[in-house]
């Protein structure tokens, strides 16, 4: 194991694409957090402001404990980036075939999707990493309570989040292979197609919407404010339901993916 | 005498179209073994099939004398098509990738691109490199295990003249240091040059397959003509002649065919020949033959 990942590392190392969009996407989880950051003291300044938001969202967002939620579910929103990080990593070996030449060169096809899956599984973990250090730092920036880790189950849910988007990518990426195509189909129902899907179930068809592949892990991170809203549109989904449906695609995506590559011609 | 690949009646089809239709053969150990054919006569997927990058729709192949596997193919050179190598990193460090999934050391990169002169290139990008220059890397990357087995599909495709000869010298020379070379041509010259046994492959069938100078053997041919052919086609019967126009065409062994001895054999029979006629024929004709029945 040791071995395919040193050699998926010699050929990530020299490839630039890969490291500007990751240290992008690294920079941009803390801006927008810092962004939501300031909005978030901006509105607690002011003495009107406050009363309002006190009022309809309780205590700082990112205040501990809340802040691993706050933190989470914001980042959430650029879950498709570790997705993409994958899926370019993949596409490159179709269009350059050199995921036909290191069969050649004696790995089997298991070892091939296997180094895939660990690569996958070193993005999520260090995107989830980095997540835990931005809520740690506006927990402390925010300093309206002191250090709790409460609540913190929703870093381990933003991990599962990660690990089934960059999954899906992966499934894309080896169904569709060509890499423009693959971006824009992922990219499209990442963001937008699933959403819709969603809502039209959840509207008119008892909520099924909700255990779609990507819309399932969204729902382990609920929006942190306004929640007696949110429980008046959407009914109550038990969180041991959510991961157990989060398990069920993670393993569905692992067995086609690894069945796909390995009995297909190349 | 042992077999280094034995094919065992493997067929593949895409869709309706049928790729290989039941091909067998063995690679003997220490042959050149040339794999002839027009393109698309199914070279590339037999050995596609052979290095697991496709699946045969049936049969089953025994490579190094056991059922195919990863380990085996780390003991292999190969060529396959097109050299694939990642666009973005340089020479050397495609090779170390190569290298590291053969699990051997780097240690021999800077030798193997030598030989092929693109040592002094070996910081640029793959990208950079013409035509010739990925062709030649790619042949880098087969020699990286020091391998007994080569398998090179087109292995001169896209170089020059200069290359071409450096290429078969180079094969030439592992040749005689015992190693086998599986390599497929659609080249005759290529094949008759270098190879001493071939495969001949032709709309996935399997035409003719052994000793080179058994399988292109040159021929002579007679051609005789009188005013009665089917007289004479009795005559000749012994010498199996066929009608070709209003001659009849003799087939003989490079340096049997004896002009005088088929006249007086005619003479004695009572047929005057108002045509006799040696034809000495072209491997491209042999080579036309076998692939057009």
């Amino acid at each position: 194991m040791k071995k395919l990942i040193k050699i998926e590392w010699m050929k990530v190392k020299d490839y630039r694409t890969f490291w500007v969009l990751s240290v992008l996407y690294l920079i941009s989880i803390f801006g927008a957090n810092l962004i939501a950051f300031r909005i978030q003291q901006s509105i607690f300044e002011r003495e009107k402001t406050k009363m309002v938001a006190n009022l309809f969202i309780g205590n700082t967002p990112y205040s501990f404990p809340s802040n691993w939620q706050m933190t989470s579910w914001l980042s959430s929103f650029l879950m498709f980036v570790p997705g993409l990080l994958v899926l370019i990593s993949i596409c490159n070996e179709y269009s350059y075939k050199t995921h036909r030449q290191n069969i050649i060169d004696g790995w089997s096809r298991s070892q091939f999707i296997t180094a895939k899956f660990l690569f996958l599984f070193i993005i999520t973990t260090i995107s989830t990493l980095v997540v835990f250090i931005a809520a740690l730092l506006f927990g402390f920036a925010d300093g309206h309570t002191s250090f709790s880790l409460n609540d913190c189950q929703y870093i381990g849910y933003f991990f599962i989040q990660c690990l089934s988007y960059s999954s899906a990518a992966l499934l894309i990426g080896v169904l569709l292979k060509r890499s423009g195509f693959a971006i824009g189909v992922y990219f499209l129902y990442a963001t937008i197609l699933e959403n819709s899907i969603a809502g039209i179930l959840n509207r008119y068809a008892n909520n099924i919407g909700r255990f779609l592949p990507l819309e399932s892990t969204d729902n382990l991170i609920p929006m942190p404010f306004f929640k007696s809203m949110q429980k008046q549109f959407l009914p109550d989904t038990s969180v041991a339901l959510l991961l157990g449906i989060a398990a069920f695609y993670l393993i569905a995506y692992y067995v086609v993916v690894k069945k796909r590559f390995e009995t297909s011609d190349l | 005498m042992q077999t280094v690949l034995s094919v065992k009646n493997i067929s593949k089809k895409y869709g309706f179209i049928q790729a290989l239709n039941n091909v067998s053969f063995d690679v003997p150990k220490g042959s050149v073994f040339g794999i002839l054919g027009p393109n698309g006569s199914g070279k590339t997927t037999l050995l596609g099939i052979v290095l697991n990058v496709l699946q045969p729709s049936s049969g089953s192949f025994e490579l190094l004398g056991k059922e195919p596997d990863a380990d085996a193919r780390k003991q292999i050179g190969t060529l396959l098509e097109t050299p694939n190598f990642y666009h973005y990193l340089s020479a050397e460090k495609n090779l170390q990738i190569v290298a590291a999934i053969k699990g051997k050391g780097f240690n021999n990169i800077d030798n193997v691109l030598k030989k092929v002169n693109l040592l002094e290139r070996k910081d640029s990008k793959f990208s950079t490199f013409s035509l010739g220059m990925k062709q030649r890397l790619a042949i880098a990357a087969a020699l990286i295990v020091d391998p007994d087995v080569l398998i090179l599909d087109e292995p001169t495709n896209g170089l020059d003249p200069v290359g071409i000869a450096e290429i078969r010298a180079l094969i030439q020379t592992l040749s005689v240091e015992g190693k086998t070379i599986i390599m497929a041509s659609h080249l005759l010259d290529e094949v008759e040059k270098v190879c001493n046994y071939v495969a001949i492959l032709k709309k996935g069938i399997l035409l003719t397959a052994g000793k080179v100078d058994e399988v292109l053997v040159n021929e002579e041919i007679v051609e005789v003509g009188c005013a009665d052919l089917s007289k004479l086609m009795n005559v000749l019967s012994a010498y199996h002649p066929k009608q070709k126009d209003n001659l009849l065409q003799l087939y003989f062994k490079t340096g049997t065919a004896k002009l005088d001895d088929i006249n007086k054999h005619c003479f004695d029979s009572g047929i005057t020949l108002n045509h006799l006629h040696l034809k000495k024929k072209s491997l491209e004709a042999k080579f036309l033959e076998i692939t057009n029945n």
